[in-house]
């Protein structure tokens, strides 16, 4: 099996034996966390806690990556597709997979190196980084929406929540308005409408922050990362509210009180 | 059991470029980092938070070794853990490039100092660590465990993530 990774060599001489030893995170295993587990297995990840309670179903047979028509017919779940993606790419990985929400098993998402969110929802983008600040674990999310707009408009994001580095809310990513207008906002195209390409681009831009995160291929080093996706014109763009607020320390997540167990026991 | 020490870049940076500075008299400085526990699968996260250098009147003037700090930086130290319900983790700089370890005097001291921070808070993991200018090492006291345990991961959060201390 030797070669394996000798295309991306210039990650770094030490960059195979680490993404080995990493442990990534993917919370939801939709249209955006299916590419992702794919290419963290692609990419020689050797440990990866993958999490999602659904079950595939024809719908997500437009975008989800590995998933075959035969999983839609006996609604395998999520996991198990994925796990299977992923071991056939690298047989060697350990995966723990929780078919269930991430909240029924914080032991294992605290485990994780750094976690990937590929959920719907400001709330659920909330809780989540919430308990990754807890435990100190940086979060890379992801996120599109097709809006309509004479007739459609696709648009996404990218979005990193570096511990110590401005979080969702100081970057304008999550205001309380959008937790509010929730329900409003979504689905305005008919039930989380979702596509393939839109979520590979916005996948393949986490991974790619991710590599940038780990390894010491690249000069440039962000701090942290914002990038807006405008689906209509296919380009990428660092957003602005980041150049604002970026150089600030966050305001949210800034206390020791903000960090681990409150009532943690040995 | 694995123990996962975590920190910022920002943090480490600090701690490193005020443990460089030199000293009127003492060989080398220390200093502390005020931290939070967490549970996971596998083992615990201890979480760094905040880092409290020692003024230069809290070295005491022992030519045997390189730092002596005073009781007054042990009370700050841990006065601090009774505060804020923090694990303490005395830090040190051993300012060369490679992996760091202790030296014996470190060892047998460290043994010595880091449980009387379970006279203030018994059931939170403490330790110490060592840094280089581009790694770490670390060993941590956790509650109702004889012997410390070698931290195996130490990881400093930032663009570079850096695993500067992996014992795997």
């Amino acid at each position: 099996m030797s070669g394996i990774y000798s295309r991306q060599s210039f990650l770094g001489k030490d960059s195979a034996t680490l993404f080995r030893e990493i442990r990534t995170g993917v919370v939801g295993l939709g249209g955006g966390g299916s590419h992702i587990a794919q290419q963290l297995a692609h990419i020689g990840v050797g440990r990866l806690a993958i999490f999602d309670p659904d079950f595939a179903d024809f719908p997500n047979l437009n975008r989800t990556v590995g998933m075959t028509f035969a999983d839609a017919v006996s609604k395998s779940p999520k996991v198990v597709v994925a796990e299977r993606m992923i071991k056939s790419i690298n047989p060697d990985a350990e995966v723990w997979s929780i078919q269930d929400d991430w909240q029924s098993d914080f032991q294992a998402l605290r485990a994780c190196d750094i976690v990937f969110g590929c959920i719907d929802g400001f709330s659920g983008r909330a809780q989540l980084e919430e308990s990754c600040r807890r435990a100190m674990i940086p979060l890379i999310d992801i996120g599109m929406d097709v809006h309509k707009d004479d007739p459609y408009s696709i648009s996404g994001q990218v979005v990193v929540s570096m511990p110590g580095r401005p979080c969702f809310r100081c970057v304008g990513f999550i205001r309380q308005k959008d937790l509010d207008d929730e329900g409003r906002r979504y689905g305005e195209a008919g039930g989380n409408p979702q596509v393939v390409w839109a979520n590979g681009t916005l996948a393949s831009t986490a991974v790619g922050l991710f590599v940038q995160m780990v390894t010491p291929w690249c000069r440039i080093r962000p701090g942290s990362a914002f990038v807006g996706y405008d689906g209509d014109g296919f380009t990428l763009e660092h957003d602005m509210r980041l150049t604002v607020t970026g150089k600030n320390p966050c305001e949210h997540f800034e206390r020791i009180a903000d960090l681990g167990d409150p009532f943690w026991k040995a | 059991m694995n123990v996962h020490f975590k920190l910022t870049a920002a943090l480490l940076e600090d701690a490193i470029a005020d443990l460089r500075r030199p000293h009127p008299f003492a060989a080398e400085r220390a200093g502390f980092i005020g931290c939070k526990a967490a549970a996971c699968r596998g083992g615990a996260l201890v979480l760094a938070h905040t880092y409290i250098p020692l003024p230069d009147d809290w070295y005491l003037d022992d030519p045997r070794f390189g730092c002596v700090f005073s009781a007054d930086a042990m009370r700050a130290a841990m006065q601090f853990a009774l505060t804020n319900d923090a694990s303490m983790f005395h830090v040190h700089l051993h300012d060369y490039r490679g992996v760091p370890w202790f030296s014996r005097p470190d060892l047998r001291e460290s043994s010595k100092f880091v449980p009387d921070f379970w006279n203030v808070k018994p059931d939170l993991p403490h330790g110490t660590l060592v840094l280089s200018a581009d790694a770490a090492a670390g060993l941590c006291w956790y509650p109702r465990q004889k012997s410390p345990l070698r931290i195996s991961r130490i990881t400093a959060l930032g663009f570079p993530t850096r695993f500067v201390g992996r014992v795997e």
